[in-house]
C-alpha cells in the first residue's frame, strides 16, 4: 500500500496505488434540500444507459429516503457496522479523521474492507420511501430541526479520487481517466469477479449476469466530453444538481462554482468521507434533520454548512444565493461563474457565456379579479 | 431439451456407476497422459477407467490479494490421454452443489488446466506464470456448459419470473431490419460488442488464455474444447487441448490445476490450486 493525501480526512492514508490525480476531476454538488424524489433522474439514466439484458435491476442513479431507504438494502449501515471508531479530532484548525478507512482496515487477504449484497438486496429499490424517522405525537409543534424527519438522498457513482472499486480489482480492469477523473470499468477486460462490487462502499458497481461483467455509472462521459452535464443532472426536476470540475483545496478558485461551494464556502460535503475514497459528489446537507445523523453521513462540517446555507437567503449572502440559482439553469458544464449586481453568469469550458440568471426571480402578483379581461382567477391550474 | 436432459441423466448415472465399480491405478507423483488413445470429451466414457489417475492435492491461493482464506476442495483427480496431437485431461472433484447460474453474489463452479508455454528448465511461477514466462490456461465453467447444453440467452433463463418492460432492440420498428436490431442490441451490451463473451452465446464451455503473472490473464485463440457433467458427488470435466510442443515419452513438462466452488464464492484469484506437477507421456501398459 502507498501513502496518499486525502484532504477530506485532513491527513494522509494508505491506498493500494500511489497518488495520481487526474488533470481535471469530474465533480458534482447535489442540494438535498431541493430534491422531491420524483425519480426523473433515475429514469433519465435508466432509459439512456441500462435498458439492456442483465441490466434490468440496475440503477446507476437512485434516490432513496433516509433514514430507512437503501438501494441495495442496508448498503451504508452494513459498512458502518464493520468500520469501527469513526472519530474526528476537531481540536485543531481542521478536523482530522482519527478512525481507519476501508483501506486501512482491510482484513488479511483483502485489498479493502468490503462486502457484497445478496441479490435480494437489490429487489426493493424504493424501500422505506417517505418513511419518517419517528412518530408524530399529539401536542407536537413544528420546530427545527424536525423531531420526525426524512430526506431524499440522490446517489450516483462518486468518481472517487481513491476508488475502492479500482483498488479491489485484481485485473486492473477499472481505470480512472487522467483527462477528467471519471472512473470506468473496461468492458473488454473485466472478467466478472465482482471484487469491485464487494469493494465499493457506495455499492455503485453492478454485476451484469448476461454480459458476465461489472458495469457502473459513466458520468455520461460522451456528454461531458462535449461540455454537457450528464442526463440525471439536466433532467432533474428539482434543479438540485450541478456538475463541474473540482480542484485540490490549495488550488481552489473562487470563480469555479464547485470549488466555491466545496472549498471556499464549505456548504457542500462528501458522502461518508470516513470511508476514505475522497468521493467527488458533494451534498448540501438537509437543514431540517438533526445533525447527529447527518454528521455521520457527511462529516464534521455539517453544522457550519447548514448555518452558511441558511444565511444565504436570510442575510442576503448574494454570492452564495446567486450561485445556487445557477443550478439546473443550463445543460452546459460551467467551469466559471460571476455575479454582477443582480445578475449571475455561468461560463462554459471554452470561457463562453453559457447562461445568465437573475439573483431574484421577479415576483408578479396578479389580482384575483382581472379588470382587463373581466374575469375572476381561481387558484388552481 | 428433453433429450438433452435424458442424456445428461444417463451420463451422470454412468459416471456414478463407473466410479463405484472401478479399480484403477494411482499415479501418486505425476500426471500420466497415456499415448495412442482415441480422444473423447465424454467424462463418462469407459476408457478413462483403464488409465492411471493422479490425485492432485489442492492448496489455497494465498499468495496475492484477494486471497482465499478458507480451504474448500481438497483434491482433484486427474486422468489424461493423448492421440499424439491433442491431450485430454479428465478432472473430477467433490462439490455438493451445482452452481451454474451467474448473478450478483452468485459464483460459478469451474476448473482450469495450466501449462508453461515453453518447455524450459526454469519453469514459470506456478501461480499464473511470470514476466516473459508465459503460461497457457484452459478454463472450463459450469455456466458456459449450461449455455452450450442449450440454456437460452435470456434473463428468464436466470430468473424465470423476470418481467421486462421493454428492450429498445425489441422495438416493433426494428423487427424488419435484423442488422439494425443487432447493432441496437450491442449498443446495450458493450462487453459483447468488445468480444468479451464472459457469458451469453458461446459454442465451447472452455476458454483459452495466456498469463504472465497474477492479474494478466488474456484471452487467446480458441484451441481447446471440453465438456463437463455434474456427478452425484461433484463435477467430472474433460478439457482437450493441443499437446504441448516438444513433449515426448522421453521428455515431460509440468502442469497445474485450479478448482472453483461457486457456492463458496470462489472466483478469480479466490481459488484452490496446485503447484507444478510433472506431466509425462507413457505408452499403454508401460
Ligand atoms: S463510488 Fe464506488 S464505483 Fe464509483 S468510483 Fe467510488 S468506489 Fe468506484
Ligand atoms: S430528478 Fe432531481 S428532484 Fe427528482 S429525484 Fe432526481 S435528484 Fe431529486
Amino acid at each position: 500500500m502507498a501513502r496518499v493525501n486525502n484532504w477530506q480526512l485532513g491527513r494522509e492514508m494508505s491506498y493500494w496505488y500511489p497518488e495520481s490525480r487526474p488533470d481535471k476531476q469530474f465533480a458534482a454538488v447535489f442540494d438535498i434540500n431541493k430534491c422531491i424524489a420524483c425519480q426523473t433522474c433515475t429514469l433519465a439514466c435508466k432509459t439512456t444507459w441500462t435498458s439492456g439484458k442483465g441490466q434490468e435491476y440496475m440503477l446507476w442513479n437512485n434516490v432513496e429516503t433516509k433514514p430507512y431507504g437503501f438501494y441495495p438494502l442496508g448498503w451504508d449501515l452494513k459498512l458502518l457496522e464493520m468500520l469501527d471508531g469513526q472519530k474526528w479530532d476537531q481540536s485543531g484548525e481542521k478536523p482530522v479523521y482519527g478512525g481507519s478507512t476501508i483501506f486501512e482496515s482491510a482484513p488479511a487477504g483483502e485489498r479493502v474492507l468490503g462486502w457484497r449484497p445478496e441479490e435480494e438486496d437489490y429487489a426493493y429499490p424504493n424501500v422505506g420511501e417517505d418513511d419518517c424517522a419517528g412518530q408524530i405525537d399529539g401536542g407536537t409543534s413544528f420546530q427545527m430541526p424536525h423531531m420526525a424527519w426524512f430526506y431524499y438522498l440522490a446517489r450516483i457513482c462518486n468518481h472517487c479520487t481513491y476508488p475502492a472499486c479500482l483498488a479491489a480489482c485484481p485485473r486492473g480492469s477499472i481505470y480512472k481517466r487522467p483527462e477528467d477523473g471519471i472512473v470506468l470499468v473496461d468492458q473488454g477486460r473485466c472478467r466478472g469477479y465482482q471484487e469491485c462490487v464487494r469493494g465499493c462502499p457506495y455499492k455503485k458497481v453492478f454485476f451484469n449476469p448476461m454480459s458476465g461483467t461489472s458495469e457502473k455509472c459513466i458520468a455520461c462521459y460522451p456528454k461531458m466530453e462535449q461540455g454537457l452535464q450528464p442526463q440525471c443532472f439536466v433532467n432533474c426536476i428539482g434543479k438540485i444538481r450541478m456538475a463541474g470540475w473540482i480542484s485540490k483545496p490549495e488550488e481552489a478558485r473562487e470563480d469555479n462554482p464547485i470549488d466555491y461551494l466545496v472549498h471556499v464556502r464549505k456548504i457542500a460535503l462528501p458522502l461518508f468521507p470516513q470511508f476514505g475514497l475522497e468521493p467527488n459528489v458533494y451534498y448540501i446537507p438537509p437543514i431540517h434533520v438533526p445533525t447527529s445523523f447527518t454528521r455521520q453521513m457527511f462529516g464534521p462540517g455539517v453544522d457550519d454548512a447548514i448555518a452558511a446555507y441558511k444565511k444565504a437567503m436570510s442575510e442576503g449572502d448574494d454570492d452564495l444565493a446567486g450561485l445556487l440559482g445557477l443550478f439546473g439553469s443550463t445543460e452546459e458544464v460551467m467551469s466559471r461563474w460571476t455575479r454582477n449586481g443582480e445578475t449571475i453568469t455561468g461560463f462554459n469550458d471554452k470561457g463562453e457565456e453559457a447562461v445568465r440568471v437573475p439573483l431574484r426571480e421577479p415576483v408578479n402578483i396578479r389580482p384575483a379579479y382581472d379588470k382587463l379581461y373581466q374575469i375572476t382567477r381561481v387558484n388552481c391550474p | 431439451m428433453k433429450t438433452l436432459f435424458k442424456l445428461t441423466v444417463v451420463c451422470m448415472i454412468a459416471v456414478a456407476v463407473l466410479a463405484a465399480c472401478r479399480s484403477r491405478t494411482i499415479s501418486p507423483s505425476e500426471v500420466v497422459a497415456v499415448t495412442g488413445q482415441t480422444i473423447t470429451d465424454d467424462p463418462a466414457a469407459g476408457v478413462w477407467w483403464g488409465l492411471p489417475y493422479h490425485p492432485a492435492k489442492l492448496i489455497l491461493q494465498d499468495l496475492v490479494e484477494p486471497r482465499l482464506m478458507e480451504p474448500s476442495t481438497q483434491e482433484v483427480e486427474v486422468t489424461a490421454m493423448t492421440d499424439g496431437k491433442t491431450v485430454a485431461f479428465r478432472l473430477e472433484w467433490i462439490d455438493d452443489s451445482q452452481d451454474d447460474l451467474p448473478g450478483p453474489q452468485k459464483f460459478i463452479d469451474g476448473c482450469a488446466v495450466q501449462l508453461p508455454q515453453k518447455m524450459e528448465t526454469n519453469v514459470p511461477a506456478p501461480q499464473m506464470g511470470e514476466d516473459a514466462k508465459t503460461v497457457e490456461i484452459a478454463y472450463w465453467r459450469a455456466d458456459w456448459q449450461a449455455i452450450v447444453d442449450g440454456r437460452v440467452d435470456e434473463i428468464t433463463s436466470l430468473y424465470p419470473n423476470a418481467s421486462v418492460d421493454h428492450y429498445p432492440f425489441r422495438a416493433e420498428s426494428l423487427k424488419k431490419d435484423p442488422k439494425a436490431q443487432g447493432e441496437m442490441e450491442q449498443r446495450y451490451a458493450p462487453a459483447r460488442r468488445l468480444g468479451n463473451s464472459r457469458s451469453g452465446p458461446r459454442k465451447q464451455p472452455v476458454e483459452d488464455m495466456l498469463a504472465e503473472g497474477p492479474g494478466t490473464l488474456t484471452r487467446t485463440n480458441a484451441v481447446s474444447r471440453g465438456r463437463g457433467v455434474k456427478t452425484p458427488k461433484g463435477w467430472a470435466v474433460v478439457i482437450i487441448r493441443p499437446l504441448p510442443e516438444g513433449i515426448s515419452v522421453q521428455k515431460g513438462t509440468n502442469i497445474a490445476f485450479a478448482v472453483w466452488q461457486g457456492a463458496r464464492r470462489e472466483t478469480g484469484a479466490r481459488k484452490m490450486r496446485t503447484g507444478w506437477i510433472p506431466l509425462i507421456l507413457k505408452e499403454p501398459g508401460k
